[in-house]
């Protein structure tokens, strides 16, 4: 592994980490969806620090490189973050359906039961106003 | 003085109106709230029969949403104090006055009816989160114990109302009392008797535990350093 790429994961795993609590500290991220970035740069943070670990990985999976490795690592967290956000994604929109259609029933109920107490209105006005003829 | 109650209830069809009857026959003096929250059973039809004052999420919005709809109600009308209470049974509403009391007594935020505060149950593997996510809060806290840091009856006043309802990461969750312990915030517990739940699943199986206890202690041990 160069150091040039130890170099490059080093400042990687920072600015991940530096950037995520930013986010949380701004309340732009919900704390539960951080955990993934800390885990991802503390594993860019290992495996720049110390090499051996990828060493050892590389020859335990029969991979050619430990650079190889590393992009083996880096492409199957973010092929799982692409899955479980492909997934959530799918729930939101379902849910948003689901919420455009409540409102819309519920505020056509609404009007509906308007109409009625109107109506209801209106006849005990012409009520009244017999009465006082 | 104003004491809102607020039931957050997903699929309680069969303990509901258990529930809400007693607060409305016994505990006339306080108001409630029930937030349906989604529920996929017939807890909105029981509501909207019997006439209960309730608030219909139209979505699951888990926990944390349900608390921040009845925290935004609380606060839209202006209420001094605001009492969680689960909707399935298990939180008996007798204890509130002695809850009110400690708050009023000791001048804390927040105070927790607690299991475990003067009575020790013995130990049983439902106890172990709890118990380990106690050792993180006192870890982190300089030695501050909270016995019972799930239970769901809390009694919250003014100040927390407009916090829970407004802040991103306030969920009403053991994280978050951990975090407001740092910031000096007054946390009491009041001891209580839970009853077993009359009917219906908890939000917390089995299976979403673990995934509970990683954010639990991630957010204890790490993020609570970071956040606001």
């Amino acid at each position: 592994m160069s150091d040039t790429l130890r170099i490059l994961l080093f400042f990687a795993a920072l600015m991940t980490g530096g950037w995520i609590v930013y986010k949380i500290r701004k309340l732009q991220v919900k704390m539960q969806d951080a955990i993934f970035w800390v885990v991802f740069a503390v594993i860019l943070f290992i495996l720049g620090i110390f090499p051996q670990a990828g060493f050892w990985l590389t020859e335990r999976l029969g991979i050619m490189s430990p650079a190889n490795l590393i992009f083996l690592v880096i492409i199957f967290l973010l092929m799982e973050k692409v899955f479980t956000l492909s997934i959530i994604v799918s729930q939101l929109e379902e849910k948003i359906s689901i919420l455009s259609a409540e409102v819309a029933l519920r505020s056509n109920a609404m009007e509906k039961r308007m109409e009625e107490v109107e109506k209801g209105a209106e006849k005990e006005n012409k009520k009244n106003e017999k009465n006082r003829a | 003085m104003k004491l809102l109650i607020i039931i957050p209830a997903y699929n309680e069809g069969g303990s509901i109106e258990r529930v809400v009857d007693n607060l409305i026959e016994n505990y006339p003096l306080y108001d409630y709230v029930i937030i349906n929250d989604g529920s996929t059973d017939d807890t909105r039809k029981i509501c909207s029969r019997r006439g209960f004052n309730f608030m219909d999420l139209p979505v699951n919005t888990g926990l944390s949403g349900a608390i921040k709809s009845g925290m935004r109600y609380a606060n839209y009308y202006g209420y001094d104090y605001v009492l969680q209470l689960d909707g399935d049974g298990q939180h008996d509403p007798r204890y509130i006055e002695c809850m009110l009391e400690e708050m009023k007594k000791t001048g804390c935020d927040i105070v927790i009816g607690s299991r475990f505060k003067t009575e020790h149950k013995p130990f049983t593997s439902r106890m172990l989160g709890s118990k380990i996510l106690t050792a993180a809060i006192w870890l982190t806290t300089r030695g501050r114990y909270i016995g019972d840091v799930t239970s769901g009856m809390r009694l919250f006043n003014k100040k927390m109302i407009k916090r829970f309802g407004y802040d991103m990461h306030y969920s009403p969750e053991p994280d978050t009392l951990a975090y407001l312990l740092n910031r000096g915030v007054k946390i009491r517990e009041v001891q209580v008797q839970m009853q077993e739940r009359i009917a219906g699943v908890s939000y917390l199986n089995l299976k979403s535990s673990v995934w509970y206890m990683i954010k639990m202690l991630f957010s204890i041990l790490l993020f609570q350093w970071f956040r606001r």
